[in-house]
């Protein structure tokens, strides 16, 4: 069955939830001032992508702490992926990590979660929107990108590519692949040259606590440490997972809207493979840093990508037989 | 044959396991030469002061790019001309610190102007926000000690000197510089099909207009 042409297209937000705004895989213009942003879980993005049948870094709804209600006014594929998000369809409950079918004027309602902090809403053929860049993820703060560069307000429509029509098939993703959600979280670090004796015994030695104020920009954690001054250093790039110190010694944690340059301290990063992580962090929930090798941190990728590879052509292999 | 030595010579530094700073007086031409003929696994070269931080496609627990990058700076020689661009930015002297940053530079207004129109300014790096250019090459005297306290907002426009640098605010920010002018350029203007009109490398000179 395919939409009836002339009727209504796509789906209209009825509620926009706590932050919800469209995201892609981000982009790579950092020369020119321009945070990368995308989706602050890259992996609930890829995997809810693949179910649906879509490129990895299709455009989809990264929604936050409490999620939208859309009406539906033609079919489609969606895939929820992320941390236990209450989500109904039509009141009937939406099982999460699995393709799921909707049909022209159902409403998808995504509710709250008791821990984790973010999802993915990936629907099959990718959502449009506003493309700066080679991405369609929408900037907050300099407020471009997705839906007129903001968060999803009531009314707004939603459109995506049309593709094929596909059955959803039952599909599994093992747990174990799943970005963790707190309420604790170990994150491993590399050291840079501003690591010192000192920053590394207050850092490493001890939880944190993931601060009220955590956003798409980053994390920034309660407790503080003592900080090094030095209001001449110049600004160098930031990179993603950096640990910044601020002169008031609270970390932040830089998530993908960072701006893309700092002056402050840096004394560690996250490795690649915990990157996900850190889009999961909740307010309340409590942190620890822990340092690894530059090996570990390359052979705990490596693992990663193997078993993160496997599923996404699994489960596009799945999408394909359910024709 | 010696070791080869000296404050020219590269020093990196790993920043986690999927970046890697290029600390160089070369930087600005290894940008440039990267833009021209990228390197395999590198995904984006960011610049900034005598440094280039490239983020890498993927972890790497070897060398390799780093051997890569080594062996493409040896090819490279010190470019005086930067990328031979150069930009003029019409400002309107009328900024609400532009008698304060006479007076601390011992210039009347109309000298102060003459001098900061007549610097050779470069794009070291772009950052802050996007479109947000770190123009080098001010003279001694025209480099302003920054605001103990930032201004909130900052018009869009706005020409600022703070510490070694001169700048442009391409949007409404928060922002610590001394605010000298404005210009009627859009540095960040996303309904053209080069949003943003300068990078590292480029000269730049300040016009003064009526």
């Amino acid at each position: 069955m395919s939409p009836s042409r002339g009727g209504a297209v796509g789906a209209t937000v009825l509620r926009p939830g706590v932050q919800s705004s469209v995201q892609d895989a981000g982009r790579r213009v950092r020369a020119l001032g321009v945070p990368a942003g995308g989706a602050a879980d890259p992996v609930a993005r890829r995997l809810a992508n693949a179910l649906v049948g879509n490129a990895a870094g299709a455009a989809g709804l990264e929604v936050t702490l409490g999620g939208p209600t859309i009406l539906f006014h033609e079919e489609a594929l969606v895939s929820l992926c992320g941390p236990p998000f209450d989500a109904t369809l039509d009141g009937t409950p939406l099982p999460l990590w699995r393709a799921v079918p909707v049909q022209a004027g159902q409403t998808l309602t995504v509710g709250g979660t008791a821990r984790g902090l973010r999802a993915f809403l990936a629907v099959r053929g990718g959502l449009n929107g506003h493309e700066v860049f080679g991405s369609r993820a929408t900037d907050l703060r300099a407020g471009f990108g997705g839906v007129q560069g903001r968060a999803l307000r009531p009314g707004d429509h939603l459109t995506w590519s049309p593709l094929p029509a596909q059955a959803a098939r039952r599909a599994f993703i093992a747990p174990d692949l799943r970005t963790p959600t707190g309420p604790q979280h170990e994150v491993r670090v590399l050291g840079t040259g501003d690591l010192t004796p000192d920053l590394r015994d207050s850092l490493l030695a001890r939880p944190f606590t993931v601060s009220a104020q955590a956003d798409r920009m980053g994390a920034r954690l309660t407790e503080s440490v003592a900080a090094p001054r030095d209001p001449a250093r110049p600004s160098v790039p930031n990179v993603p997972g950096l640990l910044q110190l601020p002169p008031d010694g609270r970390p932040i944690l830089l998530l993908p809207d960072a701006g893309t340059h700092g002056g402050y301290p840096t004394p560690l990063v996250v490795i690649t493979a915990d990157l996900p992580r850190l889009g999961q962090l909740r307010p309340g929930d409590t942190l620890t840093l822990r340092e690894v090798t530059r090996e570990d941190a390359h052979a705990a990728h490596l693992t990663q990508e193997r078993a993160l590879r496997q599923a996404e052509w699994m489960l596009r292999q799945a999408v394909e037989r359910g024709k | 044959m010696p070791t080869p030595s000296g404050p020219d010579l590269p020093t990196f530094e790993w920043l986690g396991d999927a970046a890697l700073n290029v600390r160089t007086p070369l930087a600005r031409e290894l940008y440039a030469s990267l833009r021209a003929q990228p390197l395999s696994g590198v995904l984006e070269a960011v610049p900034a002061l005598d440094l280039l931080t490239l983020l890498l496609d993927a972890p790497t627990g070897d060398g390799a790019v780093q051997e890569a990058v080594a062996a493409r700076l040896t090819t490279l020689t010190p470019a005086p001309g930067g990328s031979g661009r150069t930009l003029v930015v019409p400002v309107t002297f009328d900024g609400p610190d532009l008698d304060w940053c006479a007076a601390h530079a011992n210039l009347d207004r109309a000298g102060f102007v003459a001098a900061l129109c007549a610097a050779q300014l470069e794009v070291a790096f772009l950052g802050f926000t996007p479109g947000f250019a770190f123009l080098t090459g001010l003279p001694g005297p025209l480099r302003m000690p920054r605001l103990d306290a930032p201004r909130e907002r900052v018009p869009p426009g706005s020409v600022a000197l703070g510490g070694p640098w001169a700048g442009v605010y391409p949007r409404e920010t928060p922002g610590g510089w001394r605010l000298v002018g404005r210009t009627p350029m859009n540095f960040f203007d996303l309904s053209r099909a080069a949003p943003v009109p300068w990078r590292a490398g480029d000269r730049v000179r300040f016009e003064a207009r009526a």
